[in-house]
């Protein structure tokens, strides 16, 4: 059986747009079963229209950061979220934070799945890793 | 070295050369041997590591200046 491994994202800032797509990304081209559950901050990550900005002040710079990533060959948010998804990494949406930030089934990426906490424990349960990005 | 294809991932930067290369290894048959050239440092920590978990066989490794090369055995 395939190794397992699950993360929690609770911030929607662009760092923490960014870590569960890299490690997803490359857990995924490793051969892992990758999860990544979407919580509090973290589910407005995926909604269609999601445009992360870095933390703080440094939001002024996030097109400039964007470029610089974009030159070494790491794409859009969206995009990348499109390629993990390509390579088989599962993006969930907690339905109780849908619920009190008023996000509805179609206003998510297409792909994206909802999920409750018991079913996400449930994946993490089976997972050899399980990571917390907040 | 040998080689029956390269993937030139010069220029990338992590996570990207590893994604491409698990992407590459798929159009390939066993026994085929990867040539994979990258200049990201991490690389060079980053393929053995790789190769280990995913059962193909690293065969090679050759630096030339800040380009380093990797030859890798399709499993």
């Amino acid at each position: 059986m395939a190794d397992k491994m699950c993360m929690v994202v609770s911030e929607g800032t662009f760092d923490k747009a960014y870590m569960p797509l890299i490690m997803g990304t490359t857990a995924a081209s490793m051969g892992t079963e990758v999860h990544v559950f979407y919580t509090f901050f973290g589910t407005g990550l995926l909604k269609k229209t999601a445009k992360p900005k870095l933390p703080g002040m440094f939001r002024l710079f996030t097109g400039m950061f964007q470029k610089k990533m974009k030159a070494v060959g790491i794409p859009s948010h969206d995009e990348m979220v499109k390629q993990a998804m390509d390579l088989g990494v599962n993006f969930y949406a907690c339905t109780t934070t849908m619920g009190l930030m008023g996000i509805k089934e179609s206003d998510l990426k297409p792909g994206v799945k909802v999920l409750g906490a018991a079913s996400f424990l449930k994946l993490a349960n089976e997972s050899n890793v399980t990571l917390f990005i907040g | 070295m040998q080689k029956d294809a390269t993937l030139d991932a010069r220029g990338l930067m992590c996570p990207m050369p590893i994604v491409q290369l698990a992407k590459k290894v798929k159009e390939l048959k066993s026994g085929q041997v990867l040539e994979l050239l990258a200049d990201d440092v991490g690389a060079k920590e980053d393929v053995p590591a790789w190769c280990s978990r995913t059962g193909n066989q690293l065969v090679g490794t050759e630096e030339e200046g800040k380009i380093l090369k990797f030859y890798i055995k399709i499993k």
